[in-house]
Order: structure tokens, then C-alpha cells, then sequence
């Protein structure tokens, strides 16, 4: 009977992916468009990035002690509001910075003749803990508040510090040399 | 007599698409894929030959032919390689790696099984092409989650190419594996289902490959390496500006 299971999920799993592939969008996303397309998208995620200053504002627990001990109730609740909906605009911030790159990374990589699979597997897993992580920290904060998660956060940046490891070393094919340059005071090399 | 039926038919689409291939030029650039076909009507007219003169001997022919048109059904998969992973070098390597360890799997079952075991039964038969099925079907699978992941864009005519195979093997390795468990009383349905899929199949690949549809390729126009340095360039950026957002967070 587990035989039977086994084989009969090797074809359900086969067939949902036959599914998928006949109800896929026929756009061939190799074209030139969509790789302007993604070449928009990482220049508007630079442009549009937040201030890091604001980011260690919007986790740090200082200012709702302050709120706390300080205003009455109505403005406490109303800054935990407020709080709470830039923190989970912060964390999506983040999850779409994630996504582009990925998006990126796997556009750029399928051409890439010495692409290691080993190293692109570990990405995938990476861009996909992130973003699970990402989708986690958004309930837990929509549910919890602001403050409810430091754990989490922590978790996060570990698991994206990881991705962004292997990422550079995916890249690192590209141009070492040119590459090098570019490590000036904007990367925020030594941040984590 | 239903069975007969049901095979006369699939050897009908199979000419008629052997036919259609010849005369849309379609031979030379699915060269693997058409060579799989002709494999299988030839094997069918032996088995319906042998059937219908020497039904006794027919299991001793079905198996070695089987096995052939199985190792032959190798050759879509490379077309799809050929194809689809082509132009992408990286999703390609992938792919071939994989491939080649599903090749040696499904070699090692279809020539050195028989000569470490000979005399296999009836049954026994039945689990092995249902084991060769699922090692087809589990690279077919991770074929399809390369071209998903990658993004990579795949024309009528090889979509229909992986819809038709992949249809055949899931039907197969299904009622194989029911076969297989429940034994003689599901042989009935199982004579008339395997042969039914497969004519499933056929008027898939008839109906994807009657015209040629070349696969999308990668724009020419864009020159790769200047627009990997340009990308590599701002996602160094970005990966360095979330590495900072994360670490400042981290430490908030």
C-alpha cells in the first residue's frame, strides 16, 4: 500500500506540473523587454529604499517606552498604529528588494555556462526561507504589534545575510575586477 | 477486440504524424522525437503481428520491445534539452547533470537488469517498467521545475512535445502501479488504459506539432555581457543596501 502511495504521488506531483505548464503564460520572459523590465525594478528599489536611520527607528522598543510613560492612552494606541503600519511597510520593503533580486539572479543565471547547481539550489533555498521569514514577520507584526518580534527580525537578517553570501559568490564570475570598485561607502559592506 | 481497436488507432495518428513531419521539414529539427515514433509503430506492428499469430509468445516479445521504445522515449527528452535549455547555458548544464544521471539509472535497469536477472516474472516485469516510469517522470518533473524556476519561455511545439510524454508517463506509471498492486483483476482495465493514454498522447503531439512553431529565443539584439556587468553592478548595490537595512534592524 505505501508503494502504491508513493508511486501514485509521483504522478499527482507530475501532473500538477503538467497542469501548471499547460495553463502557463506564453510571454517569453527571456526577451529584452523583460530584462529592461527588471533593470526598472532594481532602479526604482534603489531610489525608493528607506533611510537606514528610520529603519533602526522602527524596531527599536526607546520610543514607545517614552510614548508609553509619557502620553496618555489614546496617543499610545495611536502611535502603536502608526508603528505598526510602518513596520509592516518596512518588512515588504524588504520582501520586494528580495524578490528582485532573485527574479534578477535566476534571469541572469540560467545563461551563465558555469553555473554551479549545488550554489543555485542553496540560493533557491535562501531566496526561499527569506521569503517565508518575510511572510512570517508581516502576520506576526500585523497580529502582534511593531515590538512583538525582535526574535524574528534577527532571524531574518541572519537568513538574508546568508543569501546575500552566496549571491556575491554567484556573481563573482562577472568581473572581480570591476566588481571590486564598487565596493565603496554606498554598499554598506560592514553593516552586518 | 476493443484493445485492437484502440492500437490500430494509435499506429494511425502515429503515420499520420510521421507523415505530417516529413512534410513540414519537421524531421531533421525533431530528428530524436520522430525517431521515437517510428520505434514505436514498429514495435507495435511486431506486437500486434506476434499477438495476433503466436498470442503465446507474446509477453516474450513485449518485454525487449518495451525496453527499446523506452530507452528511444530518452531521445524527447533530449530534444526538449536541445530546445528549450539550449539557448539558457546555465539551466541547460542543470539540466544535464540531472539528465545524465536519470540516463544512467534507467541504462542500468533496461541492460544490465536482465542480464543479473533473466528470468524475471510476470509480475515482476510489471514493477520494473513501473520503476523505469517513475525515474522518466521524476526527471520530467525537475525538468519542468527548471523551467519554472528559470523563467524559460517554451514554444507550442515543445510544450505539446512535454505534454504528450508527460501525459504518457503519469498514465503509465499509474496504472502500472495499481496493476502492480492489485494484481490480475485490474489487467483488464490496464490493457485497455495503457494503450488509451498513449492515444491521448499521440493526438497531443499531432495537434502541437502539425505546423512549425520555432521555440522563443533570447533576443540577439541585447548584448549579454555588457547588460550582466550593468545588472551585477546594481544588485551588488542592492545587496549591499539590504545587508545594511537587515543589519540595522537586527540590531534595533
Amino acid at each position: 500500500m505505501i508503494q502504491l502511495i508513493f508511486f501514485l504521488s509521483i504522478g499527482v506531483l507530475l501532473f500538477a506540473s503538467l497542469f501548471f505548464l499547460a495553463r502557463r503564460n506564453p510571454r517569453p520572459e527571456g526577451s529584452s523587454g523583460a530584462l529592461i523590465e527588471a533593470r526598472q525594478a532594481l532602479t526604482a528599489l534603489q531610489g525608493g529604499l528607506l533611510p537606514i536611520e528610520f529603519v533602526h527607528r522602527v524596531f527599536a522598543p526607546d520610543d514607545w517606552e517614552y510614548v508609553r510613560s509619557e502620553a496618555p492612552a489614546g496617543v499610545r494606541s495611536l502611535f502603536l498604529e502608526e508603528r505598526k503600519k510602518i513596520a509592516l511597510l518596512w518588512v515588504d520593503q524588504v520582501r520586494r528588494q528580495i524578490r528582485s533580486l532573485r527574479h534578477f539572479h535566476r534571469g541572469s543565471a540560467r545563461s551563465y555556462a558555469r553555473l554551479n547547481p549545488r550554489l543555485e539550489m542553496e540560493l533557491a533555498l535562501s531566496f526561499a526561507g527569506l521569503a517565508i521569514a518575510c511572510r512570517l514577520l508581516q502576520a506576526v507584526v500585523y497580529v502582534g504589534g511593531p515590538f512583538a518580534a525582535p526574535r524574528l527580525v534577527n532571524a531574518m537578517a541572519g537568513a538574508a545575510s546568508h543569501a546575500c553570501k552566496i549571491s556575491e559568490q554567484s556573481l563573482a564570475f562577472l568581473n572581480a575586477a570591476q566588481l571590486g570598485v564598487l565596493n565603496g561607502p554606498s554598499t554598506g559592506r560592514a553593516a552586518v | 477486440m476493443w484493445r485492437w481497436v484502440i492500437e490500430g488507432a494509435g499506429i494511425a495518428v502515429q503515420l499520420s504524424l510521421l507523415v505530417r513531419g516529413l512534410q513540414n521539414h519537421q524531421f531533421r529539427r525533431y530528428y530524436f522525437f520522430y525517431t521515437y515514433i517510428a520505434s514505436v509503430i514498429l514495435a507495435s506492428a511486431v506486437l500486434m503481428t506476434v499477438a495476433l499469430r503466436m498470442p503465446q509468445e507474446y509477453y516474450k516479445w513485449y518485454w525487449p520491445l518495451q525496453l527499446a521504445t523506452l530507452v528511444t522515449g530518452y531521445g524527447i527528452l533530449l530534444e526538449i534539452l536541445n530546445h528549450v535549455l539550449a539557448p539558457y547555458p546555465g539551466a541547460d548544464r542543470f539540466a544535464r547533470i540531472s539528465g545524465l544521471v536519470a540516463f544512467g539509472v534507467i541504462f542500468c535497469f533496461a541492460v544490465i537488469a536482465p542480464i543479473v536477472f533473466p528470468r524475471l516474472s510476470t509480475g515482476t516485469v510489471i514493477e520494473f517498467e513501473r520503476d523505469l516510469r517513475s525515474v522518466q517522470a521524476l526527471f520530467i518533473f525537475g525538468l519542468l521545475a527548471l523551467i519554472f524556476y528559470y523563467g524559460i519561455p517554451i514554444g507550442r511545439n515543445m510544450k505539446g512535445m512535454v505534454l504528450g510524454y508527460g501525459v504518457y508517463i503519469v498514465s503509465s506509471l499509474v496504472s502500472l502501479a495499481v496493476r502492480a498492486y492489485a494484481g490480475h483483476s485490474f489487467a483488464t482495465i490496464w490493457r485497455v488504459a495503457q494503450p488509451l493514454s498513449y492515444d491521448a498522447s499521440l493526438v497531443i503531439w499531432l495537434v502541437a506539432l502539425w505546423s512549425y512553431c520555432p521555440n522563443p529565443v533570447p533576443d540577439p539584439s541585447i548584448h549579454l555581457e555588457e547588460d550582466y556587468e550593468a545588472l551585477a553592478s546594481r544588485t551588488k548595490i542592492v545587496i549591499g543596501m539590504i545587508r545594511t537595512y537587515i543589519g540595522k534592524a537586527a540590531r534595533a
